[in-house]
């Protein structure tokens, strides 16, 4: 338990020092949409925190950094709850 | 190479995109079906942290050359760390974080982002083990692990690459060059950064290679 909270711990810091070293170019993707133009509508789910970003933090560094951590959060959560229910009955856990 | 909404604009995107949700679906329950009759023993703490670790990981872009970049996508991370089912269930976790949340790859068009990132990187898992006969102590086990996350990232991108076209006026003759020729780069990122943490991980902890391990007399295909 100890080395799991560590690890995610790690995670946090991997996130604060990375945030502001991130490339903010477009990716292969953006690149290749920019290029050639593609016909492009404007999507109809924005998210609650659009490109990774909450709105009411003025400090872009905050504001990602506190959106990746809650949505490592979320994932964490997510991925837990179903290895809860994946787990084989009565066993015992992977160190 | 997240496909946002924006880019599924006519007929013959929309029929791709519930096409691409069908065949998501198909694959989720394959999934999870072979998970629950696979995994002999709880990985749940391995999978919420690799899971974790992999969108954080997501969130990170490099930059290539040309004024791009590209990030981590962690398929054959996951695969080989959990094996193919529990890295499919686990990247749809982190696609569906960033979709709902994040606006990152859209509603819309989760299926082919799914299908591109969860489904391809998972079964990437089955190509690792033909090419290590299913043993991390192979020699050719870190040379698979590279070529087998660029590959992953390349065949995401192709299919994204026809995912997309009907949005563009050049259609599959623009999209799919200029998708792989830019993934060629973001790829050797891919692999580099899969080789690096494959690699510590089995140094520090080989046991954690549960993929290869755990599953290795029951992932028959």
């Amino acid at each position: 338990m100890k080395k799991h909270l560590a690890v995610i711990a790690a995670i946090m810091v991997f996130l604060a020092v990375f945030i502001p070293l991130a490339s903010s170019n477009p990716d292969g993707l953006e690149r290749v949409v920019e290029t050639f133009g593609a016909a492009e509508h404007a999507p109809f789910w924005n998210g609650l925190m659009s490109d990774y970003a909450i709105a009411a933090i003025g400090n872009p560094y905050v504001s990602t950094l506190l959106a990746g951590v809650f949505g490592t959060f979320m994932v964490l959560l997510a991925a837990f709850l179903l290895g809860k229910a994946m787990a084989p009955k009565n066993t015992e856990a992977l160190k | 190479m997240h496909i946002p909404d924006g880019l599924i604009t006519n007929v013959p995107s929309i029929a791709a995109a519930v096409g691409m949700w069908i065949i998501f679906i198909a694959f989720l329950a394959w999934s999870w079906k072979k998970a629950k009759a696979t995994y002999s023993r709880s990985i749940t703490a391995l999978l919420a942290i690799s899971s974790a670790f992999v969108f954080a990981a997501q969130m990170i872009n490099f930059p290539i050359a040309f004024g791009t970049s590209g990030h981590l996508v962690g398929g054959t991370f996951l695969a080989v760390l959990l094996g193919p089912y529990a890295a499919i269930l686990s990247m749809t976790i982190v696609l569906l974080m960033q979709a709902f949340f994040f606006a990152d790859g859209g509603i819309l068009a989760f299926g082919m982002n799914a299908f591109n990132m969860a489904i391809i990187g998972g079964l990437s898992f089955f190509l690792i083990k033909l090419l290590t006969r299913g043993s991390a102590g192979s020699r050719r086990f870190i040379p698979s692990v590279f070529v087998v996350s660029w590959l992953s990232v390349m065949a995401g991108a192709l299919v994204a690459a026809l995912e997309v076209s009907p949005a563009f006026a050049g259609g599959v003759m623009v999209t799919v060059p200029s998708m792989l020729f830019y993934h060629v780069i973001i790829g050797l990122g891919e692999g580099a950064i899969t080789v690096v943490l494959i690699s510590s991980l089995q140094r520090v902890q080989p046991a954690i290679m549960g993929g290869l391990t755990l599953l290795k007399e029951k992932t028959k295909l």
